[in-house]
């Protein structure tokens, strides 16, 4: 089976609830990737502000953020770099791991998130 | 013994904000050094002011206290402490990762979450670590009002216990990352207090109701927490022999029936009484006489002030009538009467024939019961963490989970659970209530000053966040900072007692509301003895002494003040808030 990373941009957490506003995209996601684990696929997912070493000890994840933050979020399968600055949908992941959908597909459009606009937002109260 | 006579290592000393907790943490901690103890006393308050009581310049290591051999001091500054703990987790970057992505680490760890974590370390360090006070025989902790100790000293138990029962993996629990570590530091911390043998938690409180009530809450929870060994320390309760003065008469039957209706829980506790004294607690004397009231020298006949009193409340809500719309702020430290006086002006601005709305922030605040009966015009509402936590939680869960399946689902209502809910749900309530000025008369009474500065800093960075992304904001949002930086639109009133310490709070207030661009529409000077006629020669003397403090405020600080007396009778209804006016 193959393994499925995601670097995410520095927030407080990524499920997406403790911002003004919930952002879906992250729900979604965040539900995607629970759903990917069900299915046997390894997941790991990074955040910046958390897990730093996992950012600096990869290479090819350390030349896109210096390209710049907004290539944040990076999806990787098996190493490879799939998508940059966006969640990939449910469909585009099954898709990239050949995987045979099982469950109803979410909506297919990656939204574009911005660098910081994940969940928590800096002195939101939240952290 | 007029203070808490305690033999454990730790002491703890928490209450209702202006209940003297610093004041009684010093003399206590006076009297064991006195008694030739090493003695350390600590504060981890954001708004401490263990300086001006013990007359030094404190830092973040122990510092000996000049006149008083044996005993040490220090405070813990969250700001410094979160500066620390940004430092240590973003430092190692440097150099390996790119200035942006080090950047946005930093600004992430910037937050108020952040502060409250590194403060609560801090803290641990001293109690969970032993080897970090092992010169001294006491430590004494001067610490947070209520609330926020609370949540200090639950948090880690509330959070490994979110750990274990999340069913994601990857969840809400945000600066953790950083914590996780320390388990071990923060259960020893937390075991400590729990040991009877080792650590006292003394309750203070006035004999006032609403103080012996946050006192019994505060001593449910810690009874919840495995927290014990308590002590019930009233503080400035006035017994003087018979009198025919009105307003001591007045103080003295107030003070025995609000101690008479104690909770059940709080009058089983071994406790100590330590009297009103004449003047304030400033100084090591001052402490040496809370501790011996034998020590006060009976008050002289001393002469009549010649102070200069400024108008009445009453003035000044004819200058806030004048605009007929907007929000007005009560803002002050905890047990100033920001709530009573929030709901005076309310109860002025309405019969007057304007619509009003009243919204209390503070979970401690009875709005309704101190409006009594119905008044035309005034509406009076709650925001009530509970509810909007509540409230929010089915928000979201209707707006997000449409397309979830079912654990997708489980896991979002996991993640509502996290402790950041709170925060946002009683933030959303607040701009709403603020959105509300647009048409009539809001008044606030916003919660202690530390959660108050919280609430707008989250408004100003939640307003750069809007300004850069104009998402799906809610409009209330969007417009909160501007409104509240509007003195068209926003008035704030800082509420300050004519003391030394509630003074100088009240000017650091001022100072971080102008650094937010906030200019405060004026000062009420609450609780004056000095106004209130007394010709008890204790009390007197107390209202003397409040003299520099209202000019100081009048002369130097505002820019137009209202001076309100020492009532006999308490202000509850809408009749007894009218009181405030006259």
């Amino acid at each position: 089976m193959k393994k499925l990373e995601i670097f995410d941009p520095a927030m407080c957490c990524s499920t997406g609830v403790c911002g003004v506003e919930v952002d879906p995209v992250l729900v979604q996601c965040n539900a995607d990737l629970l759903w990917l684990a069900e299915q046997g696929v390894t997941v790991n997912r990074y955040n910046l502000s958390q897990q730093p070493q996992a950012f600096a000890a990869n290479p090819a994840v350390l030349k896109e953020l210096e390209a710049g933050m907004e290539r944040l979020p990076l999806t990787l399968i098996d190493g490879q770099i799939v998508a940059t600055g966006a969640y990939l949908s449910r469909d585009q992941l099954i898709e990239k791991l050949d995987l045979i959908p099982s469950a109803p597909p979410a909506s297919a459009n990656p939204f574009r998130v911005q660098t910081n606009s994940g969940c928590c937002k800096p002195g939101s109260g939240c952290c | 013994m007029a203070i808490p006579d305690s033999h454990t290592r730790h002491l703890f000393f928490t209450g209702k904000g202006g209940v003297g907790k610093t004041s009684l943490s010093c003399a206590t901690g006076l009297a064991l050094a006195e008694t030739g103890k090493q003695v350390l006393i600590v504060s981890t308050d954001p708004a401490s002011n263990l300086d001006e009581v013990l007359g030094v310049t404190l830092g973040q290591t122990p510092t000996p206290i000049p006149g008083a051999p044996g005993l040490f001091a220090l405070n813990i500054d969250p700001e410094a402490a979160a500066h620390d703990y940004r430092e240590r987790m973003v430092a190692p970057y440097r150099g390996l990762l790119p200035a942006a992505a080090i950047l946005s680490m930093e600004e992430q760890f910037s937050g108020a979450c952040t502060m409250e974590i590194a403060a609560f370390d801090e803290f641990s360090k001293l109690l969970g670590d032993p080897a970090a006070t092992t010169q001294f025989e006491h430590v004494i902790f001067d610490t947070a009002p209520t609330g926020h100790t609370l949540r200090l000293l639950t948090l880690p138990s509330a959070w490994s216990e979110f750990i274990d029962s999340s069913t994601g993996g990857a969840s809400c629990l945000g600066p953790l990352a950083g914590l996780e570590k320390q388990q071990a530091l923060y259960a020893a911390t937390v075991a400590q207090l729990a040991d009877p043998a080792r650590t006292t938690v003394v309750l203070v409180s006035r004999p006032e109701t609403a103080a012996l009530r946050e006192a019994e809450r505060t001593r449910a929870e810690l009874a919840d927490l495995g927290v014990s060994h308590l002590h019930l320390a009233l503080n400035g309760v006035l017994a003087v022999a018979e009198t025919d003065d009105t307003i001591a008469g007045a103080m003295m039957r107030r003070g025995a029936e609000a101690l008479a209706a104690m909770p059940a829980g709080l009058a089983a506790l071994p406790t100590t009484v330590t009297p009103l004294l004449p003047l304030g607690t400033l100084g090591l004397d001052a402490l040496r006489q809370m501790a011996n009231p034998a020590l006060i020298q009976a008050p002289g006949d001393e002469p009549d002030s010649d102070c200069i009193l400024p108008g009445k409340l009453s003035g000044l809500v004819e200058e806030l009538a004048q605009a007929g719309r907007g929000v007005i702020l009560t803002m002050g430290k905890g047990g100033v009467g920001k709530t009573t006086l929030a709901a005076a002006i309310a109860v002025a601005l309405a019969r007057r024939g304007h619509p009003v709305r009243l919204s209390t922030t503070d979970p401690a605040a009875h709005v309704a019961e101190a409006i009594g009966e119905s008044v035309a015009n005034l509406t009076v509402s709650r925001i009530d963490p509970a509810a909007e936590v509540a409230a929010y939680r089915a928000e979201v869960l209707a707006k997000a989970a449409a397309n979830l399946d079912p654990n997708g689902r489980a896991m979002l209502e996991e993640d509502l659970r996290s402790p950041c809910t709170e925060e946002i749900a009683v933030f959303r309530a607040f701009a709403r209530a603020v959105d509300g000025g647009q048409d009539a008369f809001v008044v606030l009474d916003t919660a202690p000053t530390g959660h108050t500065i919280l609430l707008l800093d989250a408004a100003e960075a939640y307003h750069r966040e809007v300004s850069r992304t104009q998402g799906d904001m809610p409009e209330a949002v969007r417009q909160l900072l501007p409104r509240l930086r509007d003195p068209a639109f926003t008035r704030v009133l800082v509420v300050a007692l004519p003391e030394a310490t509630p003074v100088h709070e009240a000017e650091r207030l001022q100072a971080d509301l102008r650094r937010a661009g906030i200019e405060p529409f004026g000062w009420v000077i609450n609780q004056s003895l000095l106004a209130s006629g007394t010709r008890h020669p204790l009390l007197r003397q107390r209202g003397v002494s409040e003299a520099p403090f209202i000019r100081q405020v009048a002369d130097q600080l505002s820019q137009r003040c209202a001076l309100v007396p020492w009532l006999s009778e308490p202000p509850v209804g809408s009749d007894g808030l009218d009181q405030l006016m006259q």
